[in-house]
């Protein structure tokens, strides 16, 4: 039945963007009731993308919206097992999130605006998972950003929130030039944006050309925060920590690989090269960062980073099904990781620096046990949810071939593991070290139940859940990947993965030990400390944008002084009418507007006159 | 010669629009205006375009104008006092001439309007759908077709109007001098 | 309707729109003027209708379809247009207006 199968799709989009419309609309003062209601509408949806995933039916529907010659614009669903898994990744986090968020934010005097942007959000992330075309996709994708920049921009009264969205907003409007430049050469090219017809069109072409896979990861590279437009994520933290759960770990950014996988039809061999090396490249350098971060989210931040990296680099190697599971296994472990990062700003009365923290182990058992346990599955502890998709990815690696890449990788597994111990050595082991911490107290139901559900159950338990507990066949594109893994402990991924975890994370536990209130690396080698923390990128793009662009928008500012205001309307256009003013003793300037008719009646007239004669 | 009726209808429409130009009174001329719409209605009508000449009552005499009326009788426009501006009148009317003389001219003896388009008599309407009919179901057949796009950009446009008006018509303390 | 050339009711509809050019040339009050714009409209119309017929085509009665609604929306900004600078001048006889000149 598939109409019955695209009206629960209707349901599925428009549930949030009607609780969205409703929120904003009349619940801005009745935060409470605006929560429960964006809340409920996410388990609902939650459910319904659960439901779509048992069925495991496709679903394509279609209307066509406008039609210029041949070019159809239109509106559909089209949904494959990718999508549906998706679906059910993004509603399900998304759902517990929204949980969470109730307790987190209850004295936030925004509620209503906040839990109207989730809702917002809700929509759009949901509008690209099941778009049928690109230009739906574009639009969902700009809603997307929109709603990105609205949530990081919460605190707006905070300068730092500000400037965040901001850049958050603008670098990935510089994404989405080349993304919607790539979506014109689709239209040149091939005459069609649906996916199903681009599909044909490719299966059929021998070369895609170049450019077209380039400008459409412009806007993966955008959104995912994938080299060199990674820039913003790290400020994206200053939003509500919820809002970095969803946003900023699970889903949005996760968005860009599953756009990726869904036109990886597109993409030529190069440009696969190209996301592979800077994928890699990126994982190993932003997990070493990560290092070099007290901010416990900006930490988790650029662990983020280091892990859409890894997806790139799977999708760069032409296992787009690997990348669709790692996005799916790190939307749960990272959404608990920051949230339980949350629920530890909450106890500690909203301090975020690691390493005034320290000894919430005692204090925050659920907190501290969900936290661990989705630290270990990020470091990919075998037969837990990260280890699944992790080692997939550099066993293809290694397996493709690529060595560059699989060193990259390696590098960042052992990075992985070491700013994993770092983060649990200073924020739950030791003694408190600070005022806040050792008052530090466990959080409410409404914030440790998504914890337990997301942390214990999906994290550590997802890969095993997944490969077996799941209805049959709801899980298709993982698979083949997951059959094709085996304990062994003689392949090169288990090996470089158990490496880097006993050295990595124990040496990470002793080594920070060592110094008290203090970063143990900054310590011992301030230099390297320097060179991880300070943000290069950040300083290239000031560089160019004090001392290129600015420079070009001065001359072209002064060019605009000087032609168009100073010769174009000054010389000619103040000059002609003075000289003629002066010279008709300003008889056709009375301002009389019969006048002005009549000199419209004239020229109108000589116009026919001309149009006729010739 | 042409039909009665047409001549009938062209000579009361000319008459009223006549009215709406010369007459000093604001509703006097509104009547003109409204008298003058019904008989361009008619002579829809006389083209078989049913479906628009009541259309042209519904919407442009009746509520346009009502609109019309409604304003005049608001604002209370008083006009200008004294003699008939008979020097104006007198210029409109050589420039309503000249130029009437023209259109005369470009329609009657220049032969720009081909023999075969202005043959005396207007073609047979046939039964095929895709030509001429009158019927309201073609109207919305062609605009949900062919003219879907340009429709929905006038439904937006009404939108605009209304946010336009309702912000133009709020009575903003600043606007007052 | 026999004996009624296309050429008939293109006079008309010229004749028509030369009134409504003339009574905006001519006339002060702003309210009439406008009216008078609204005569040109409709003698286009007219014009675009006798065109349709004659060619036995949908398109010119779609595009007055077209005509006819834009105007409605025309007429109400308009109107406001001139309501609010009553409120502003006190008047709406166009002589009056002639702040453009300097």
């Amino acid at each position: 039945m598939p109409s019955d199968l695209s009206s629960l799709v209707h349901w599925i989009l428009f549930l949030p963007l009607g609780a969205a419309v409703l929120s904003a609309l009349f619940l801005r003062r009745a935060g409470g009731l605006a929560a429960w209601l964006s809340t409920g509408t996410a388990f609902v949806i939650a459910g319904l993308s659960l439901l779509l995933l048992g069925k495991g039916v496709d679903v394509s529907w279609h209307v066509e919206l406008a039609k210029f010659g041949d070019v159809s614009l239109g509106f559909g669903y089209l949904i494959d097992a990718n999508a549906r898994l998706m679906l059910f990744v993004v509603s399900f986090v998304a759902a517990w999130i929204h949980l969470f968020s109730v307790g987190y934010m209850k004295e936030d005097s925004a509620r209503g605006r906040f839990f109207a942007g989730l809702s917002i959000f809700m929509f759009s992330i949901l509008g690209i998972v099941v778009a049928d075309n690109l230009l739906m996709t574009f639009i969902y994708w700009e809603l997307v950003g929109f709603s990105s920049y609205m949530l990081i921009a919460h605190y707006f009264d905070k300068d730092y929130a500000a400037a965040a969205s901001k850049k958050a907003f603008i670098v990935n409007r510089v994404g989405d030039l080349g993304f919607i430049l790539g979506i014109a050469m689709c239209l040149s090219l091939y005459g069609t944006l649906d996916f199903v017809a681009l599909k044909d069109h490719a299966a059929a072409a021998k070369t895609i050309p170049v450019a077209v896979g380039a400008l459409l990861m412009c806007g993966f590279l955008g959104k995912s925060a994938q080299f060199p437009l990674h820039v913003w994520l790290t400020d994206a933290m200053a939003g509500p920590t919820p809002v970095s759960a969803l946003i900023h770990a699970a889903t949005m950014v996760a968005a860009g690989v599953y756009f990726m996988a869904r036109v990886s039809f597109l993409l030529a061999p190069d440009v696969l090269n190209l996301i592979a090396i800077s994928g890699a490249g990126m994982a190993a350098l932003a997990g070493l960062c990560a290092l070099a971060q007290t901010d416990i989210k900006k930490s988790l931040a650029y662990s983020t980073l280091a892990h859409l990296g890894i997806m790139g680099c799977a999708i760069g190697l032409g296992h787009p099904e690997l990348a669709l599971m790692h996005m799916a296994m790190h939307a749960f472990f990272k959404a608990t990781l920051f949230l339980g990062a949350g629920s530890v700003i909450h106890g500690c009365h909203h301090e975020q620096d690691m390493l005034k923290m320290g000894g919430l182990l005692k204090k925050m058992p659920l907190t501290a046990a969900t936290f661990i346990a989705a630290t270990l599955s990020n470091c990919a502890v075998p037969f837990l949810a990260g280890w699944y998709s992790k080692d997939a990815i550099i066993e293809a690696a290694y397996h493709g071939h690529h060595f560059v890449i699989f060193a990259f990788l390696s590098l960042a597994a052992l990075a992985t593991c070491l700013y994993s111990g770092r983060m649990i050595r200073l924020v739950f082991l030791g003694e408190a070290n600070s005022e806040e911490a050792s008052h530090a107290h466990e959080s409410p139901w409404t914030m440790t139940l998504p914890l337990v559900v997301l942390g214990l159950v999906y994290s550590v338990a997802g890969g095993f859940l997944a490969s077996t507990l799941m209805p049959a066949g709801s899980l298709q594109p993982i698979k083949p990947a997951l059959d094709a893994i085996v304990f062994h402990l003689t392949a090169p991924s288990t090996i470089v993965g158990l490496f880097s975890l006993v050295v990595g994370f124990f040496g990470a536990l002793k080594f920070y030990g060592t110094v008290r209130g203090a970063d143990a690396l900054q310590v011992v080698s301030p230099r390297t400390y320097h060179l991880l923390e300070h943000r290069w990128m950040d300083g290239l793009y000031r560089w160019y944008v004090d001392a290129v662009q600015r420079r070009l928008a001065e001359f072209v500012a002064f060019l605009d002084l000087l032609i168009i205001n100073g010769v174009a309307v000054r010389w000619i256009g103040g000059g002609v009418p003075a000289v003629l003013g002066y010279l008709t003793g300003r008889s056709f300037h009375r301002g009389q507007t019969r006048a002005y008719a009549l000199w419209i009646v004239v020229g109108t007239l000589f116009l026919a006159w001309f149009l006729i004669a010739r | 010669m042409p039909d009665g009726l047409f001549i009938f209808f062209a000579a009361l429409t000319l008459g009223a629009a006549l009215l709406l130009v010369l007459s000093r009174n604001a509703v006097t001329s509104a009547m003109g205006m409204i008298l003058a719409l019904v008989g361009v209605a008619a002579e829809f009508f006389l083209l078989d375009a049913y479906f628009l000449g009541v259309l042209q009552v519904l919407v442009y005499a009746g509520a346009v104008m009502v609109l019309f009326l409604f304003i005049i009788m608001l604002l209370d426009t008083e006009d200008a006092q004294g003699a008939y501006p008979w020097k104006t009148a007198a210029l409109g009317l050589a420039t309503f001439f000249l130029l009437a003389a023209g259109v005369l001219w470009l329609f009657h003896w220049s032969g720009a309007v081909s023999a075969v388009k202005a043959g005396a008599t207007p073609p047979e309407l046939s039964a095929n759908p895709a030509e001429f009919v009158t019927a309201a179901k073609a109207f919305g057949r062609l605009l949900y077709t062919k003219y879907l796009l340009p429709l929905e950009i006038a439904g937006f446009l009404l939108l605009v109007a209304l946010v336009g008006v309702v912000s133009l018509s709020k009575d903003n303390p600043e606007n007052k001098a | 309707m026999e004996n009624t050339s296309l050429a008939h009711h293109l006079l008309l509809a010229g004749l028509l729109f030369v009134l409504g050019l003339t009574g905006v040339l001519i006339r002060r009050n702003l309210l009439v003027v406008y009216m008078c714009l609204e005569l040109m409209l409709a003698a286009a119309t007219l014009a675009l209708v006798a065109f349709s017929r004659f060619n036995r085509t949908m398109d010119g009665a779609v595009l007055v379809f077209f005509v006819i609604t834009v105007a409605a929306a025309e007429v109400a900004v308009g109107l406001a247009l001139i309501v609010a600078l009553f409120r502003k001048r006190g008047t709406v006889q166009s002589d009056a207006l002639t702040t453009l000149r300097d």
